[in-house]
């Protein structure tokens, strides 16, 4: 109410308040009544157009809150009536109407009677065409604006028309039918006009059930007490009488309202039956509008898959709902979120014949009757309290990677529509947990990239940063990682001044256990070569200490020697490492020493020691020898086939004259030719000792 | 990455693993499943069939010693047959005709399995 105080209305009222003033220089006779009518009416026609803006300014419903609007208007028209059964306005109107005389002035109790309403109807009808026009705004369509203008300026019109009859004082209650033409026809327009801005209702469909109901029975009420109203004024209007024009105004004011209301009335009967399904539609749109956030934005797959059943029981009210996903590998499923289940179905699982029928299941299945039902749904076996159910299987090509599924204790407690909804959100969801999973995956992967970083790492700091000096000999040595860690090492050990233990090996398997073992490999090495100047013994005790520490399924290939500068002899024992390759500057033929002897951590005792066998050959001038790991003889080219040892022998045997710097450089260039494009997967190590 | 293939065919006395392709340290768990399931059926007689496989790494022979201690524990043994000379070379390089026995042909190692055949002759004996 705070409004009407506000200043666009302060001009209307005092020009109001000046028509009274002039009232009562009629009363005392100053000037003539003639002019004193007109100047009168002037005032009063525009008192009404200045305050016709607040039917605009004021907003009286908002689309958030039609309701208050309504509020108002109710308690407004409530209020109107019980004050029109409480005062005596109709006596003094019919008296008025029946004495034909002018009862305006006939006494003051009368006046002041007439005077209020007038005012008080006025302000009625401004607020009417002020309420209906916010509810027409509220879905503001290309013609909305207009239409109403147009009503509003045909109204005012017609009001105007009614100045001709102001010199007949007597007939004012005439307006209506004064047989002049032109009135008809504005009338006419006037009324169609209002009938067609009543149409404006669009609004209603868009509350929910709860409001439309509460709209329903208000209007029962509010409807018929309008018309009431509607008719009363019209039979007796105070404000025809005290001003035609504000008489007019009025009675089109209440008109307006009765047939809005009714219009809205009857299309909200008509919207009733189907409000839950709209309240359902809402619903929907808005649960899918949640989960395509939730896809967008949940990457945890515990969490997406708990948000898909949550949303799924809001949008079908399931009583009870879950969803199930492939085991990795396994044939069964896992329940990976439910509502509503007990503790005990969680536990038991989901029993085989649901797992199988789940499995068959290709396309989504709707089931009324569970316990009647042609398609033999055994859920009976697991979930006792399930009457009606929707299946949705989770389809990514034609491979299921999941099931949805809701359920109800009632039969026939899903529409065909719930099924729908449903198979849209299977749709998402399939997206979503993939989604989940390739990152969840993508994150495993990234780990384990960083897991073989720090591996090769590691494997890198194990091996020599320098060739170790021995008088008489030209060493050079080394360690090609592939992409994996592999298990590649080699090491030199100072046993004395003119002896040097040398090591190549390669351990089982890959990644950061083999990384792991290498170290191992190599802190045993160096423990025994200080103790040990005989390569045999030393490898029985490292094969015993490995073989207790690593796993059954872990090995490790090496070929062990010492150098004696003194001698130029290099004695070795080869375990399950490649052959050592040798080369005399006198000999045409490369030889090939393989000494039997498996690899370390195969067998703890006996077997290991007795296979092993001790080679000692002695290198002359430019004699040279060469231990390699199988990275060099099975690198691949892109058609697949191997390097070979022999391939290897031969480059061996056709390059011996290069220093071992060289050599290696040319054999890892030959490798490297061979390779091609094919990816190589294994380490490779040379490591090359000439005589000088 | 090339794939690997392992086929289980039993017979009342013996359980025989063909495998084929590439056994290296991705395919090796496969392997290792299908070699677990017998020895959980309380299989340990077992044949590897090696007629199909072209590659074989340290992971894949990793693999066999895994189970050996075990199946051997329950009386049973792990036999081998069927190898190409480039698979053989692997196998040998490490030892391992000291630890498997290793046939040329598929009947000589099934026959050990069966105690009415006439005993078959080790190749790397």
């Amino acid at each position: 109410m705070k409004n009407w105080t506000s200043r666009s209305l302060l001009l209307p009222l005092g020009l109001f308040a000046a028509a009274v003033l002039l009232d009562v220089n009629t009363m005392t006779g100053i000037l003539s009544v003639e002019a004193m009518q007109y100047l009168r009416e002037a005032m009063i026609v525009l008192a009404l157009i200045l305050s016709l803006p607040i039917i605009y300014k004021q907003s009286w419903a908002t689309d958030r809150n039609v309701l208050r609007g309504l509020r108002s208007l109710f308690y407004l028209i409530l209020g109107t009536y019980l004050l029109l059964l409480l005062s005596s306005l109709e006596n003094f109107a019919v008296t008025t109407q029946k004495t034909g005389e002018n009862a305006l002035y006939g006494s003051v109790l009368g006046y002041t009677v007439i005077t209020a309403w007038t005012l008080f109807s006025c302000i009625f009808a401004l607020v009417a065409f002020g309420t209906v026009r916010s509810l027409i705004f509220i879905k503001q369509k290309k013609n909305t604006a207009s239409n109403f203008l147009l009503l509003m300026l045909c109204l005012v019109l017609y009001a105007l028309l009614s100045l001709g009859h102001l010199s007949d004082m007597a007939n004012r209650f005439s307006y209506r039918f004064d047989g002049e033409t032109l009135g008809y026809i504005i009338l006419f327009i006037v009324i169609n006009l209002m009938v067609i801005n009543s149409f404006r209702i669009s609004w209603l469909n868009y509350l929910n059930k709860k409001q439309k109901l509460l709209i329903f029975w208000g209007g029962l009420i509010l409807v018929p007490l309008q018309w009431l109203l509607n008719f009363k004024f019209h039979n007796a209007n105070p404000a025809a009488l005290f001003s035609p024009v504000l008489g007019r105004f009025v009675d089109m004011g209440f008109l307006f309202l009765s047939i809005y209301l009714s219009v809205g009335f009857v299309v909200l009967v008509f919207y009733l039956p189907t409000a839950q399904l709209f309240d359902r539609k809402m619903r929907q749109i808005s649960s899918m509008h949640d989960l395509s956030r939730a896809i967008s934005s949940e990457f945890d797959l515990k969490r997406l898959v708990d948000t898909i059943v949550q949303l799924a029981v809001q949008v079908t009210e399931a009583d009870a709902c879950w969803l199930l996903l492939a085991d990795s590998g396994a044939s069964g499923w896992t329940l990976a979120a439910a509502h509503n289940l007990s503790d005990e179905e969680k536990q038991t699982g989901i029993p085989d014949r649901i797992n199988r029928w789940i499995s068959d299941m290709k396309e989504p299945r709707l089931i009324n009757h569970v316990v009647k039902s042609e398609l033999n749904v055994p859920m009976a076996v697991w979930k006792r309290d399930v009457q009606s159910l929707i299946a949705i299987p989770l389809l990514t090509g034609d491979k299921t990677i999941g099931c949805l599924l809701a359920s109800k204790r009632i039969e026939y407690g899903f529409e065909q529509d719930d099924m729908d909804t449903l198979r849209a959100f299977g749709e998402q969801a399939v997206v979503a947990i993939e989604n989940a999973r390739l990152i969840e995956s993508s994150l495993v992967k990234e780990r384990l990239e960083q897991e073989l970083k720090i591996a090769h790492e590691a494997q890198m700091k194990l091996l020599p940063k320098v060739m170790p000096d021995l008088p008489g000999f030209k060493l050079e040595a080394i360690c090609l990682t592939a992409n994996e860690v592999g298990g590649d090492y080699y090491d030199f050990f100072h046993i004395d001044d003119h002896r040097l233990g040398m090591v190549v090996g390669d351990v089982s398997g890959k990644g950061a256990s083999a990384a792991f073992i290498m170290a191992e490999l190599k802190g045993i090495m160096e423990a025994l070569a200080r103790h040990h100047n005989n390569p045999k013994e030393l490898l029985i005790a490292a094969n015993e200490t490995l073989y207790d520490t690593v796993d059954r399924n872990t090995f490790v290939s090496v070929i062990f020697g010492i150098m004696d500068s003194r001698k130029k002899c290099f004695t070795f024992c080869r375990a399950g490492q490649c052959p050592l390759l040798f080369s005399s500057a006198r000999a045409e033929k490369v030889e090939v020493f393989e000494p039997p002897g498996m690899g370390l951590g195969l067998d703890r005792g006996a077997l290991f020691a007795n296979g092993l066998e001790e080679v000692k050959i002695t290198l002359k001038k430019d004699d040279m020898m060469m231990l390699f790991t199988d990275g060099a003889v099975e690198a691949r080219n892109p058609r697949g086939e191997e390097f070979t040892e022999i391939r290897l022998v031969a480059l061996f045997q056709q390059y011996r004259h290069l220093q071992p710097k060289q050599l290696m450089h040319r054999l890892i260039q030959e490798i490297t030719t061979f390779s091609g494009t094919a990816k190589s997967h294994d380490d490779l190590t040379f490591l090359i000792v000439k005589a000088l | 990455m090339e794939n690997f293939q392992v086929t289980r065919s039993d017979s009342e006395l013996m359980s025989t693993l063909k495998i084929g392709g590439f056994l290296d340290a991705h395919t090796a768990p496969a392997l290792e499943e299908a070699i677990q399931r017998l020895v959980d059926e309380g299989r340990y007689n077992i044949v590897i069939d090696f007629r199909e496989l072209t590659y074989i790494s340290s992971a894949g022979l990793g693999v066999f010693m895994g189970f050996i201690e075990e199946i051997r524990s329950k009386k049973g043994d792990i036999k081998m047959c069927s190898m190409s000379p480039k698979i053989y070379r692997v196998f040998d390089l490490l030892g391992f005709p000291t630890i498997y026995q290793i046939f040329e042909k598929y009947d000589e190692a099934a026959a050990l399995f069966n105690p009415t055949a006439a005993p078959a002759t080790d190749k790397s004996s």
